[in-house]
C-alpha cells in the first residue's frame, strides 16, 4: 500500500519574527515494514541555514535557523510511504508465538540480557509521562496476571482504554499531566498512547511512544476534504524474548498496515514535529495541516473510522522589548 | 592560657590530634605557631580576614532575595587544613585516577557503551539518571569530549584514610572561592604562620590558562564563561574565575548560534566563541533541544557541539556522573578500564536497583543514609535512624516502586579539625573540595582545595548552602617548580570600556532604558499638565476650556497608544463627565500597555539588567522611586489635586533618577545608547503631541489653552516666553517647538544631535548606514519646510492637512530608525 501524505505546521506570531531556531521531525522512519518512496519538505519564509541529524530513536531531525524577518513560518513535509501488511502480520504472529507471560517477563527484564538493553531506555519515566500513582498501576494491573501472556494482556489493556475513555478533543493539551487524564478518562490520542505507556512503565514494562498517521475515511456518500486528517499516536510495548508489539487504543486496534509511523521516542517530546525557540514579543498560535490519501484505485478497505487529533504543540519563546 | 586545653575530641578521628590528644606529625608546628600567637592574635587575624574579604567584595547567595539586599559574606578561619605532602602525593594519585575512570565511563556511555553491554554498569543505573542526554549520544568518541575539569568532595573515614564523598562534574563550583581564600591567607600567614612552606595554586591555574591557549581556534575566537547571572548564589565566583582565567563572563542572552558556530554578541560585531565553560547544569544549557522553559542556555547549543564548533568544559551530557548508583560498579569499572583496584575508598553504597541489594537495605534501614542516585531535580536525603515508623514504612514503598533510583550508604563518622568561633577552638566536621584538570592524558590536581566546615558543632552534613564557613587546604612541602612572578595572580584583565565590546545585551537594554525613561517623564508630564488645567477647569465655566480639555486628553489616548481610551464612543458620557476615571487608568493600570505602570514596569527589567554597571545611587533612587509607585497605585481616590500632588512628588524621582545615569557612565561606555534611545523616543512623542494638538484648526481662545498646554508639558513654556515675547501664537510654536535649531527640546535640534551620536557608533562609515539613512532624510525634510506653507488652509477645513502629513512622515523615520538600528546592533541582521 503506498500512501501520500501532506503534513503542513505554521506558527503565527503577533509580531515581526526574525531570529527562530526550530528542529523539524517530519521525515518519516523506515523499518522493515515501511520504506519511504520519496520526501520533500518546504519552508517559509526560506532559512538561513539547516542542518539534518538522526537522533538516538533513529529519527531524523532538521535545525533550521530562520533569519529572515517573518510573522508565520510555515513548514509542509510531503511524503509518499510503502506499506507492506504481509511484513506487519507476519511480524505480529511471530511476536504472538514467541510471547511470554508477565512474570516470566519480569525475571527476565530484571535479569542481564544483552536483547533487552536497548528496550530499557524505555522503561523509566520521561519529561512527560513522570512516574505515576499507584492508583493508574492498579488500573493496569487489573489485565496483566502474572501467569498471563503479555501480548494477550496488552491487548485487553488497550480495549479496557478504549471503552473506558472518551475521545474528546479540546479538553487537554501537550503538557496535560496523565494522572489527569486518568482521572477525566477523557482525551485525545495523544493522552490515550501516554496514559497507556506511563502505566506500562509502572509495572516494570517498557514502552515507547509511536507518532505518525492513520488513513481516515469520510463518512459514507461525502466526499473527503484535503487536510481534514490529523496526526496519531499509539504505542509500542516490549516483550522479552519476542519484541516491540503496536497497540492503537484510541481506535481499539492493532496496526497492521493503515498507521504510518512518523517517528518513535520516550514520549511526545521526544518527537514533536515541529518545535523552536523565538525571540518576539506578543503571542502566537499554531496550526497544522493533515492529508492522508492511499494511491491505489482498488477498492477502499472497509475499516474503522480512524480517531485522530491534531496535536498540540506549542512553541517556546522569549519575550523581547517593544 | 594554652589555647587548645578546652578541645575536647568528638569523633573517633580528629585531624590534628590522635586519641591520646597527641599532636600529629603534619601539624606541629602549626599547633606551635598557634600556641605562641594566643587567642588575641587569632583574634585579630580573623578580624584582618573579615575585613579583606569584604572588601574584595566575595559573597556567597549575592542577591537572593527579591529586594536583593541579603548578600551573604563569605567567612575564612584562620586555622588551615593540613595535610603532609607524602599523604597528598597518594591522595593524587587516587584522585587522577578516579578523574581518568570518570572520563572513560562518560565517553563509553555516549559512544559503545560497552559498559552496559558487557554487564559492568547495569543499564538501569544509567538509563533512569536524568543526567544520560540522548541528545549527545554519539558524540563521546570525539577528542573534545571530554570531563576537563572535575571537583571532588573528600572526607577522612574512621579508617585514616581520604575518602570520596562526592563527584561534581557538570559544573563544578568553588575553584574562586578556593583561590581567594588562599589570598587571604597569604596576607595573614606572614604573621600568624612564619616560615611554614606549602605548595602553591599558581601552576594549576597555569594549566587552566593554557587550556583556552590549546583550544583556542583563529585569532579573533574568544573563551567565555557561561553564567546563569547575577540572581546565582555563586555569581561572585563566576565574575572572578573568568577575571581571573582572561576569558568573558557571558550569559545565555549575550550569544547566539548561527553557522553551526557559537558566537559573542557585541556591540562591534559577533565573535566567535570556540571555548566554554559552563556554570548552568546540563539541561538548562539548550532550549531548543533541552530543557525548552530555560531561559539560561542558548538555543541551538547542541547543534553547535553536533557540528563540533566548541570545546565545552564540561559537555552537555557529564550530568550521567554525577550518579551514585555508579559507586557500587566502580571497582569493577576499574579493574575494566585499567586493570587497577581503586585507590580512593569510597562510602559503602548499596543500589536498590538489584534484589539481594535491595533486600539488605530494606532490613537495615535504621543504619543507612538513602539518597536517590540523581541529584539534577532536588536532593533528599533521609536517615533511617531519624525516621519515625510511618516515614520509614513510607520510604520503604518508594524503594519498593522505584528501586533503580535508591542508593543507601553506610553512615560515616567523618573526622574534625580545629576551628575557631566565639574566642575558642571546637572540633568541627569537615570536607574538603578538591580540583581536577584534564592535561594531555593526563590529570592535574590543584594542591590546595576548598574546605568547608559544618555550621554548628555535631552536623553531619556539610553545606555551603546551608551556611557555615571554610578552610584553606594547606599541602606542606617545597615548590619544586619555579613560578614566573610576572604575572602571578594579577587580574590581567582591565574593565573593557570600548564601545565596541559593550556586550549587546547591556548595549540594548541601555537603549530600552533611555526609551521608557523618556516615555516615563514625558507621559508623566503631560497627565500632570492635564490634570492641573481640569482643577481650573470650574474657575471659568467656559466652552472653549472644555474643548481644549477633550483635545488634551485624546491627544493622551495618542501619546500612550491606549485605545480606545478618549476615543470611545460607547463611554463618551461617562468620558466627559469624569474623565479622570480614565486618565487614573492610564496611569495606574500596569496591565494597560501604556500606561505609566507599565512602562514603569519595562522600565524595570532593563534597570535590574544594567544593575553593575549604573552607579550605586541611581538603583538606590530607582528602588526608592518603586515603592512610592507602589503606594501610590494603591491609592483608590480620583481626586485632582492628590493626584496632580502625588505625579509631581514622582517626577522628582524620575528626573533624580535620569541625572544619576547621565552620571555614572560615560559617552564611551555606553550612554551613547541611553541618548539615542532617548532622543528616539522623545521626538516620536513630541510628533505624537504635535499631530493631536497643533494640528487642529481651532478657535483663537482653545488654540490658546492647548499652545499652552503642549508648551507645559514639554517643560517648554518659560524658554518659549524668554524667545517669543509676544503671547502664544500657533506659527510661533511650530517654528519653536519643531523646527527650532537652538532649543534643544526641539525635534531639529533632536534630529540634529541623532546624527552625530550615530556617528559615534562602531558600525558608521563614511556613508550613511540604513539607521542614518532616514534621520538624514528627517534633517533636510526640516530644512525644506516652510512653516507658513504648512499652516496654509482653506476656511472649510478643520485641520492642517500639510503640516499633518509632514509630521507623518517624519514620524515614520524616526520608526525607521529604530528599526534598523535595532536590527544592526541587537539582532545582528547583517551579520
Amino acid at each position: 500500500m503506498i500512501y501520500n501524505i501532506y503534513h503542513k505546521t505554521v506558527f503565527h506570531y503577533q509580531s515581526m519574527v526574525t531570529f527562530s531556531h526550530n528542529i523539524t521531525r517530519l521525515k518519516p522512519k523506515e523499518s522493515l515494514h515501511q520504506k519511504l518512496l520519496d520526501f520533500s519538505m518546504e519552508i517559509e519564509p526560506n532559512f538561513y541555514e539547516e542542518h539534518e541529524f538522526v537522533d538516538m530513536f533513529g529519527n531524523t531531525n532538521k535545525h533550521l535557523l530562520i533569519r529572515e524577518a517573518h510573522q508565520s513560518l510555515s513548514v509542509t513535509g510531503k511524503s509518499k510511504v510503502e506499506i507492506f501488511p504481509e511484513i506487519i502480520s507476519e511480524n505480529i504472529n511471530a511476536i504472538k508465538a514467541n510471547s511470554i507471560t508477565y512474570s516470566e517477563a519480569l525475571q527476565r527484564l530484571s535479569k542481564f540480557q544483552i536483547n533487552d538493553l536497548a528496550a530499557k531506555q524505555f522503561l523509566f519515566e520521561s519529561e512527560l509521562i513522570p512516574t505515576n500513582s499507584e492508583a493508574i498501576k492498579l488500573y493496569a494491573l487489573e489485565s496483566f496476571h502474572k501467569d498471563r501472556d503479555l501480548f494477550e494482556a496488552t491487548n485487553e489493556f488497550m480495549g479496557r482504554i478504549f471503552h473506558d475513555f472518551e475521545f474528546l478533543s479540546g479538553f487537554s493539551d501537550v503538557t496535560t499531566p496523565v494522572e489527569k487524564i486518568f482521572k477525566a478518562k477523557k482525551g485525545v490520542c495523544q493522552d490515550f498512547a501516554q496514559f497507556a505507556i506511563s502505566a506500562l512503565r509502572s509495572i516494570g514494562l517498557p514502552a515507547k511512544y509511536m507518532s505518525g498517521y492513520i488513513e481516515t475515511l469520510p463518512p459514507e456518500g461525502q466526499e473527503k476534504f484535503f487536510g481534514a486528517d490529523a496526526s496519531h499516536a499509539w504505542f509500542a510495548v516490549y516483550i522479552p524474548h519476542a519484541g516491540w508489539a503496536e497497540f492503537d487504543p484510541t481506535n481499539n486496534i492493532i496496526p497492521s498496515g493503515q498507521h504510518i509511523l512518523l517517528g518513535e521516542g520516550r514520549d511526545y517530546a521526544d518527537i514533536a514535529p515541529l518545535k523552536g525557540v523565538v525571540q518576539s514579543s506578543g503571542s502566537s498560535y499554531l496550526s497544522v495541516m493533515v492529508d492522508v490519501k492511499r494511491e491505489e484505485n482498488n477498492a477502499i478497505l472497509k475499516m474503522q473510522k480512524g480517531q485522530t487529533q491534531s496535536q498540540n504543540q506549542s512553541q517556546m519563546q522569549i519575550q523581547t522589548q517593544w | 592560657m594554652p589555647i587548645f586545653d578546652s578541645y575536647v575530641l568528638k569523633s573517633s578521628c580528629d585531624e590534628m590530634f590522635d586519641r591520646e590528644k597527641k599532636v600529629k606529625e603534619p601539624w606541629s608546628e602549626i599547633l606551635h605557631k598557634l600556641k605562641s600567637a594566643g587567642f588575641s592574635t587569632l583574634e585579630e587575624k580573623q578580624a584582618e580576614i573579615d575585613w579583606l574579604l569584604e572588601d574584595n567584595g566575595v559573597t556567597y547567595n549575592i542577591y537572593n532575595s527579591v529586594e536583593g539586599s541579603t548578600n551573604r559574606s563569605w567567612s575564612l578561619d584562620p586555622i588551615p587544613f593540613v595535610i603532609s605532602e607524602l599523604e597528598w602525593s597518594e591522595i593524587k594519585k587516587g584522585l587522577q585516577q578516579r578523574a581518568k575512570l570518570l572520563n572513560l565511563i562518560l565517553k563509553d556511555l555516549y559512544s559503545e557503551q560497552k559498559l552496559i553491554k558487557e554487564n559492568i554498569i547495569p543499564a538501569e543505573v544509567i538509563f533512569s539518571h536524568k543526567g544520560f542526554s540522548p541528545e549527545v549520544y554519539d558524540f563521546g568518541l570525539r577528542d573534545n569530549f571530554n570531563l576537563y575539569f572535575y571537583a571532588t568532595d573528600l572526607a577522612r573515614g574512621p579508617d585514616g584514610k581520604m575518602w570520596v564523598i562526592n563527584d561534581r562534574t557538570q559544573a563544578p563550583s568553588g575553584l574562586g572561592y578556593a583561590i581567594e581564600n588562599r589570598l587571604t591567607m597569604n596576607v595573614i600567614a606572614k604573621e600568624l604562620y612564619p616560615d611554614i612552606e606549602i605548595k602553591k595554586l599558581f601552576f594549576f591555574l597555569e594549566e587552566f590558562k593554557n587550556l583556552f591557549k590549546k583550544f583556542k581556534h583563529d585569532e579573533d575566537s574568544v573563551a567565555a564563561l557561561l553564567t546563569p547571572g547575577p540572581y546565582n548564589e555563586t555569581y561572585f565566583e563566576h565574575s572572578y574565575l573568568s577575571s581571573f582565567l582572561n576569558i568573558e563572563l557571558v550569559q545565555g542572552e549575550d550569544l547566539l548560534t548561527k553557522n553551526g558556530s557559537l558566537w559573542l554578541k557585541n556591540l562591534g560585531g559577533l565573535k566567535k566563541v570556540d571555548t566554554l565553560i559552563r556554570r548552568v547544569d546540563d539541561r538548562y544549557c539548550d532550549p531548543l533541544e533541552l530543557k525548552s522553559s530555560s531561559k539560561l542556555g542558548v538555543a541551538g547549543l547542541v547543534d553547535v557541539i553536533r557540528q563540533n564548533n566548541l570545546n565545552m568544559i564540561n559537555p552537555v551530557g557529564s550530568a550521567i556522573l554525577e550518579n551514585i548508583g555508579l559507586n557500587p560498579f566502580m571497582e569493577k569499572v576499574s579493574q575494566y578500564f585499567l586493570n587497577e583496584t581503586l585507590i580512593l575508598p569510597q562510602i559503602a553504597t548499596w543500589w536498590c536497583g538489584q534484589e539481594k541489594e535491595l533486600e539488605f537495605v530494606l532490613e537495615n534501614l535504621d543504619k543507612l543514609i538513602i539518597k536517590k542516585i540523581d541529584r539534577t531535580e532536588s536532593v533528599q536525603v533521609y536517615f533511617g535512624k531519624k525516621m519515625s515508623d510511618t516515614e520509614r514504612e513510607n520510604l520503604k514503598n518508594l524503594l519498593l516502586q522505584n528501586p533503580n533510583q535508591f542508593v543507601a550508604q553506610e553512615e560515616i563518622d567523618f573526622s574534625t579539625v580545629p576551628y575557631y568561633a566565639n574566642g575558642t577552638i571546637e572540633p568541627r566536621s569537615a570536607t574538603i573540595r578538591t580540583f581536577s584538570l584534564k592535561s594531555e592524558d593526563d590529570y592535574s590536581v590543584m594542591n590546595g582545595g576548598l574546605v568547608r566546615v559544618s555550621s554548628i558543632k555535631d552536623a553531619l552534613l556539610v553545606s555551603s548552602q546551608k551556611g557555615g564557613t571554610s578552610k584553606d587546604l594547606w599541602i606542606l612541602g617545597k615548590e619544586d617548580l619555579e613560578m614566573n612572578f610576572t604575572n602571578i595572580f594579577e587580574n590581567s584583565k582591565y574593565s573593557d570600556t570600548f564601545i565596541n565590546n559593550l556586550s549587546t545585551l547591556k548595549a540594548e537594554n541601555l537603549f530600552w532604558l533611555g526609551r521608557y525613561l523618556s516615555r516615563l517623564i514625558t507621559t508623566t508630564r503631560f497627565v500632570l499638565h492635564i490634570v492641573k488645567k481640569m482643577s481650573n477647569f470650574y474657575r471659568y465655566e467656559g466652552i472653549t476650556s472644555k474643548e481644549s480639555q477633550e483635545i488634551l486628553q485624546k491627544s493622551l489616548t495618542h501619546l500612550t497608544m491606549t485605545y480606545p481610551g478618549f476615543f470611545n464612543e460607547e463611554n463618551k458620557k461617562k468620558l466627559i463627565r469624569n474623565p479622570m476615571i480614565e486618565i487614573a487608568s492610564v496611569v495606574k493600570d500596569a496591565s494597560r500597555q501604556g500606561s505609566l505602570s507599565f512602562t514603569l514596569s519595562m522600565l524595570s527589567s532593563t534597570n535590574i539588567n544594567l544593575k553593575d554597571i549604573l552607579a550605586i545611587e541611581s538603583t538606590k533612587v530607582y528602588e526608592k522611586m518603586k515603592k512610592e509607585w507602589a503606594i501610590f497605585t494603591k491609592k483608590t481616590s480620583y481626586s485632582n489635586i492628590s493626584m496632580a500632588n502625588d505625579l509631581e512628588k514622582m517626577l522628582v524621582y524620575m528626573i533624580a533618577y535620569k541625572g544619576l545615569v547621565k552620571e555614572s557612565i560615560y559617552k564611551e561606555q555606553g550612554l551613547i545608547l541611553y541618548d539615542i534611545g532617548y532622543n528616539i523616543e522623545s521626538a516620536l512623542l513630541l510628533i505624537s503631541k504635535a499631530r493631536s494638538i497643533l494640528c487642529w484648526h481651532v478657535e483663537k481662545s482653545v488654540e490658546y489653552d492647548i499652545l499652552e498646554g503642549l508648551l507645559n508639558s514639554q517643560e517648554s513654556f518659560n524658554a518659549y516666553r524668554a524667545k517669543y515675547k509676544s503671547s502664544l501664537l500657533l506659527e510661533n510654536v511650530i517654528e519653536f517647538l519643531i523646527f527650532n535649531k537652538q532649543f534643544p527640546k526641539s525635534l531639529a535640534y533632536r534630529t540634529n544631535e541623532l546624527l552625530n551620536e550615530l556617528k559615534l557608533l562602531p558600525k558608521s562609515k563614511d556613508a550613511l548606514t540604513s539607521y542614518e539613512k532616514p534621520i538624514a532624510h528627517a534633517n533636510e525634510l526640516l530644512k525644506s519646510l516652510d512653516i507658513k506653507n504648512l499652516i496654509k488652509m482653506n476656511d472649510n477645513e478643520l485641520i492642517y492637512f500639510e503640516f499633518d502629513s509632514v509630521l507623518s512622515q517624519l514620524s515614520q523615520l524616526y520608526i525607521e530608525c529604530s528599526n534598523e538600528f535595532s536590527k544592526t546592533y541587537f539582532s545582528h541582521y547583517d551579520e
